[in-house]
């Protein structure tokens, strides 16, 4: 077999099952990119405002927002780097990368969490709070910052669990319990800041609506040469701890016992617990830390100082919530993949601000192209299987079948087994 | 008109990386009894879903009467008048046993609505006139299995088939249930319908049959009139070497008790009884205890309840004098347990672990395999491989290979590695061998016989009766959640096993609990 | 009171029949989360139709009638969209939540950045007037005079009415009547529990199965528009208050029947009622708002239909049942 080393057995790192979801993803992009530019010229045909050179200029800016400096002095696009994009790229990718651990880290243990939306809320609450209340205290700039971050962690936590019990004890799925703990999430801290006057911006006008920025207490994330690097630009030292964050995860994933747990109650609960891991708890604390995570995005978002939080939330939950899902997906569910897949969410986003300050079109082609990439994730095992196969159509025994099936109940009518059993029989011959 | 009314000609089936059916040739004639023999995995089941419209062939021909014919689907299959009795009933368990059997071939009237009466009337009179006693409205979770068989029977005459497939019938059946199926099916083919029996039962095929075809690893071996041939004979044609029909083993040399059940009760989750009601008995070292009993009178709950999986609502449980009734699924097994589940998809591996990973499942946490928390990689690289020489598992990339991707007996033999490394003082062995081939099953059989002869106990959990009565040295029968019989399986006979297991027969006090 | 039960009618409605479009499709055997994302689309195109015909000059005597149009054509495209779904879920076999999470996402997108090209504000509304002007049954459509009374029990039904309740009734029993009473929907159901079974007996599984998202999707199109309707005063933001989704809890907790969930919808519809009118709610005509008066912060009423639901799924988790093969997907070449 010539596609495998001959030392250790394993396929060539470019031929991994890593690579093809590396592979898979970048084509779900693609295609994601390809489809907004396809509605960006339909558009762009029907409309009489818009004209060819609008529409080059649309397609321009769904590929290459983040490197937009404006228009030049002749009305022409003009491309380079742009300093505060990217830096505003990175401070914005700190909640998806966040969320997208949230959703991945769930994932990994066999749960959706599309609950992140309520867990960052009541991080945005116990952050925004604690910040705030220790500020006016005067007590230490740091340690203020540093309990503002745990209470909104730890609020997140606690919010996180709530989905993973009902899942644990009830076997309620996980998904309806998240949407119920979103909206209650959303009045909860809708109410919270209602019933407490202080912490409303009453001072500056056209503010009203919303809380007083962290910056006015001074308790704020330290830049970390982030304004050195990216003059002008909201980018800190927050983007440094999603990455440290990130790897911890992976770590806590792939070389820990704990990890070995959660994988394998994602993998098959019955077998988990058939081998005394106690599922539940895992369960339990998988949400947990999922909630924690999506909190520690709003935390780090709130804590830059400058941001602002609209309190009236009630009857609309956090983008970033749900802007985790696709992170994760296109990641793979690997930590440091999610790195990667948040700064790309970041990219889009700032691609679609561009396009609403530079062109006829708006924002929101951003999010078509987010969706086209989940909807195309929800099938990217076709891709990977496909490419699979492409790779190693003679490595014999390696069946291209869907991950996820094993908890069938009846694994007898399970073509597979009856399947390999006739090859065991071949194979021995 | 030809004298086969069904023809299969030189039929090629693969899937992925294995030819299930290589050209292979059956030829059914009408009002027959043809029994088509073959071990797990020789390509019985592919063939009848070919003849079945479930799989298109790759190679060969069907004919009928002697015509050549296409059958792309069961709905063609079932206008040729073939119907099948699936290994796995093909029943769905929410609706009537009636909406069953007329599903898909349904009466109906104006806009599509539903004329249950006649069919109601018909399913009735085929019910009457066969002797298949069913509660027409009856859901099918709540009757028995013996009952689902008898519906899936009433869907083929329903349909007027007159070719009828029975995929392994008897392996959910008491010896006095497979008696009166037989008799169904002479009674039919006397009435001219013709009918393909597949079994790797060699008693039922000598007991019922016309004729045999027998498959081996997908090939064709060859077809003999029964009358012919013996047992020795067949069972050679079907493994391709003499095989031991009975299993060598020692005298049994019991020694303490290792286990002690008192009154066990676990809640069912279908049901409002218990799914096992006040069992009480002990396994002591040195003997392999069987409990048996046709499938889902309790057998899966009770392994459940000892091991944990399932909480039991009354009894104690003791292990080598330790009470675990109460304890954990790591302490029971700390204690000294030891189990190889029913369902090895489900239980016994994370399929998407790797090979190594599996072998771990219960040890990860002991300090030679973790520091800190950390999992120590090579160590577990070690400890998977020596595993996988001394215990012979096979797969593609050894310790790294994705347990999902071996097969079936090799997946098995990782599972008795790991369960067997631990060396506990019991082992609890559930449907070992289940869907395996006669080689892996021997290789099972004498190593659950060696963990027996190292002075450890053993309690097997089988739905085999020849597993049962070769393998152990005492057997309980199980039934409806409860113990009521005791027997020894020297001085036993299947029919008598068969009266305990239908319930007919039952010893007071649930049969003594071990002396 | 009559206002009270009228109001409940109003928000149990859309919820009851978009409930029913998630029964259509997991009966099918195809979890469908994406009702939230056809409601949007649903609502959206049905505004869309609406300005459309009033652009035409249809006018506002012809109100019933445009109103029919829309609602048939927005269901028409909730089945449209909800073959997303149906292609991921059932051809390529992909994972059918985050399908359906896709959907959820795409909707609002597109219904956004298509509202903002067309009237480049957040919110699109009808081209002149407002739902109520429009569409509301009153006493002058029968030509009687403003203020005219029907009687108590005339009044809940005829005054100040959408003619969508009605529809959406009747539409609600009819497939009731198509999945539990004839051949089709027997067949669409055993899908959803055994499809190996359903095949083998030469039943089309993945016929049934984009059936049951297409009913879905053409339930949850005219869901939206009634929400866009009767809640909404016919306007479009790319938002319907995350009906899909309590839809699907009143699915879970009517344990996947018709008749339970159609009670669920009507104790959903009373919260959801409380909550939006408490102020100014006069339960017993006496001219005291009693809710009010309690002091309970708004908020509380506003989170009592979502904790009801966790405390009623809570409670009837162990007795529901899923339909055994939802979310699984079907491959003919396994079996």
């Amino acid at each position: 077999m010539p596609k495998k080393d001959p030392v250790t057995g394993k396929l060539k790192w470019y031929k991994s099952e890593g690579a093809v979801s590396v592979y898979s993803a970048l084509i779900s992009i693609l295609i994601g990119m390809a489809v907004g530019s396809i509605i960006v010229i339909i558009v762009g045909m029907t409309k009489s405002n818009i004209s060819t050179s609008g529409v080059w200029d649309g397609i321009r800016l769904v590929f290459l927002g983040v490197f937009s400096t404006g228009r030049d002095s002749a009305g022409q696009l003009s491309f380079g780097f742009n300093g505060v994009n990217i830096g505003n790229m990175l401070f914005r990718a700190v909640p998806l990368i966040m969320t997208g651990l949230s959703v991945a880290i769930a994932f990994k243990t066999g749960l959706f969490n599309i609950g992140a939306s309520g867990q960052y809320l009541m991080g945005t609450m116990g952050t925004l709070s604690v910040g705030l209340w220790l500020g006016w205290t005067g007590c230490p700039k740091g340690i203020a910052w540093l309990l503002a971050f745990l209470v909104g962690v730890l609020l997140g936590g606690l919010w996180g669990a709530i989905p993973g019990i009902f899942k644990a004890y009830l076997n309620i799925n996980e998904v309806i319990t998240c949407i119920m703990t979103n909206w209650i999430a959303a009045n909860l801290v809708t109410w919270w800041f209602d019933a407490h006057e202080s912490f409303k911006n009453a001072a500056e006008g056209g503010k009203v609506g919303y809380i007083i920025p962290l910056k006015n207490v001074g308790v704020v994330t330290p830049k970390l040469l982030m304004d050195k690097i990216f003059a002008g630009s909201q980018a800190n030292g927050g983007f440094w701890i999603a990455i440290l964050i990130a790897v911890a995860m992976w770590i806590m994933m792939t070389k820990t016992t704990f990890g070995y747990e959660l994988r394998a109650c994602g993998a098959n609960r019955h077998a988990a617990k058939y081998a005394g891991i106690n599922d539940k708890r895992n369960i339990i604390l998988s949400m947990a830390i999922a909630g924690a995570l999506a909190a520690a995005g709003a935390s780090l978002y709130f804590l830059s100082g400058n941001t602002e939080f609209y309190w009236s939330t009630y009857q609309k939950l956090p983008a970033e919530g749900f802007n985790g899902i696709p992170v994760a997906l296109l990641a793979a569910n690997h930590p440091i993949g999610v790195v990667f897949s948040g700064i790309f969410m970041s990219m889009l986003n700032i691609s679609g601000l561009q396009l609403k300050y530079l062109t006829a079109y708006n924002e929101y082609i951003a999010d078509i192209i987010i969706a086209v990439i989940v909807y195309l994730s929800a099938f990217s095992m076709l891709f990977k299987t496909v490419l699979s196969k492409k790779i190693k159509h003679d490595h014999g025994n390696v069946n291209a079948e869907p991950e996820g099936t094993e908890d069938e109940d009846a694994p007898e009518e399970n073509p597979k087994e009856i399947a390999s059993a006739e090859t065991e029989e071949g194979g021995q011959k | 008109m030809s004298e086969y009314v069904i023809e299969m000609n030189h039929i090629r089936k693969e899937f992925p990386g294995i030819v299930a059916n290589d050209d292979i040739t059956l030829q059914l004639r009408k009002g027959e009894i043809h029994a088509l023999l073959g071990e797990n995995g020789a390509g019985k089941s592919t063939l009848m879903s070919v003849l079945f419209g479930l799989y298109q062939p790759e190679a060969g021909e069907i004919k009928k009467n002697g015509e050549v014919v296409k059958i792309n689907n069961p709905n063609d299959a079932t206008a040729l008048g073939i119907g099948m009795v699936h290994q796995h009933f093909k029943l769905i368990d929410v609706f009537t046993v009636l909406d069953n059997i007329i599903l898909g071939a349904e009466t109906t009237g104006a806009l599509g609505f539903l004329k249950k009466k006649e069919a109601r009337e018909k399913v009735m009179a085929l019910s009457e006139k066969y002797g298949l006693k069913v509660d027409v409205d009856a859901k099918v979770e709540d009757i028995t299995v013996g009952m689902q068989q008898r519906v899936e029977i009433l869907k083929m005459l329903y349909r007027d088939n007159d070719i009828l497939i029975f995929d392994e019938p008897t392996a959910v059946l008491t010896p006095q249930e497979i008696d009166e199926l037989m008799e169904i099916m002479r009674g039919f083919a006397k009435e001219g319908k013709s009918i393909l029996f597949i079994t790797h039962k060699l008693n039922e095929i000598m007991a019922v049959s016309d004729r045999v075809t027998v498959l081996r690893k997908g090939k064709y071996i060859g077809t003999v009139n029964t009358k012919d041939t013996n047992k020795q004979e067949l069972s050679n044609m079907m493994v391709g070497r003499p095989v031991q029909l009975e299993l060598k083993k020692k005298e049994a040399t019991p020694g303490e008790t290792v286990l002690k059940v008192e009154g066990l009760t676990v809640p069912s989750k279908i049901h409002k009884n218990n799914a096992v009601n006040n069992v009480s008995f002990e396994v002591r070292a040195g003997e392999i205890l069987c409990i048996a009993g046709i499938d889902g009178n309790g057998q899966t709950e009770l392994i459940f309840g000892l091991t944990g999986l399932e909480k039991a609502s009354a009894g104690t449980i003791t292990l080598c004098g330790q009470d675990i009734s109460k304890a954990s699924i790591r302490k029971r097994a700390l204690a000294g347990m030891s189990h190889i589940p029913e369902d090895r998809h489900k239980h016994g591996l994370v399929l998407s672990y790797t090979l190594e990973q599996n072998l771990v499942l219960q040890k990860y946490k002991e300090p030679r395999f973790q520091n800190h928390g950390f999992i120590k990689f090579d160590e577990v690289r070690k400890y998977s491989e020596k595993l996988i020489k001394d215990f012979d598992v096979r797969s593609g990339q050894g310790p790294i290979t994705v347990t999902r991707s071996m097969s079936g007996g090799n997946q098995q033999k990782a599972i008795i590695a790991r369960e067997l490394d631990r060396n506990e003082p019991l082992l609890i062995a559930v449907q070992p061998t289940r869907g395996l081939d006669v080689g892996a099953i021997e290789h099972i059989h004498n190593q659950i016989v060696a963990e027996r002869d190292k002075g450890h106990a053993v309690l097997l959990v089988s739905l085999e009766l020849e597993e049962v009565m070769g393998l152990s040295d005492r057997i309980l029968v199980i039934y409806e959640g409860e113990i009521v019989g005791e027997v020894d399986p020297k001085k036993t006979t299947p029919e008598e096993l068969g009266l305990y297991m239908s319930g007919a027969k039952r010893q007071e006090e649930g049969g003594k609990a071990d002396a | 009171m009559v206002f009270l039960l009228q109001q409940m009618m109003l928000y149990a409605v859309p919820l009851m029949i978009v409930a029913l479009a998630g029964v259509c499709a997991e009966r099918s055997g195809v979890i469908n989360l994406a009702l939230e994302g056809i409601m949007i689309f649903g609502a959206f195109m049905g505004v869309v139709f609406v300005r459309i015909f009033q652009g035409a000059g249809w006018t506002v005597e012809q109100g019933q009638l445009i109103m029919l149009i829309s609602l048939i054509l927005s269901g028409i495209c909730g089945i449209l969209f909800s073959m997303l779904l149906a292609f991921s879920a059932i051809n390529l076999k992909a994972d059918q939540t985050i399908g359906g999470t896709a959907l959820n996402m795409l909707a609002p997108a597109l219904v956004m950045f298509f509202i903002y090209m067309i009237v480049q504000q957040n919110t699109m509304g009808m081209a002149e007037g407002g739902a109520a002007g429009w569409f509301m049954i009153k006493p002058s459509t029968f030509g009687f005079p403003k203020g005219y009374s029907f009687g108590p029990v005339g009044d809940f039904f005829l005054n100040k009415v959408y003619l969508t309740t009605y529809i959406c009734i009747i539409i609600f029993i009819l497939v009731s009547i198509f999945l539990y009473k004839t051949k089709t929907g027997m067949r669409l159901r055993s899908c959803g529990e055994n499809p190996q079974a359903a095949d083998s007996l030469g039943i089309n599984v993945y016929k049934m199965r984009y059936l049951g998202v297409g009913l879905s999707g053409f339930l949850a199109g005219v869901g939206g528009f009634t929400f866009a309707m009767t809640t909404a005063n016919m306007t479009s933001n790319g938002d319907v208050a995350g009906y899909g989704f309590l839809a699907l809890a009143v699915m879970i907790f009517g344990n996947w029947t018709p008749l339970n969930i159609a009670g669920g919808s009507i104790l959903f519809g009373l919260f959801k009622c409380i909550a939006a009118t408490y102020s100014t709610l006069d339960i017993n005509g006496d001219g005291v708002f009693m809710l009010n008066e309690l002091g309970i912060s708004p908020y509380v009423y506003r989170m009592l239909p979502y904790i009801i639901t966790l405390v009623v799924l809570a409670f009837t988790s162990k007795s529901s049942r899923v339909p055994k093969a939802e979310g699984i997907p079907y491959d003919k070449g396994m079996r």
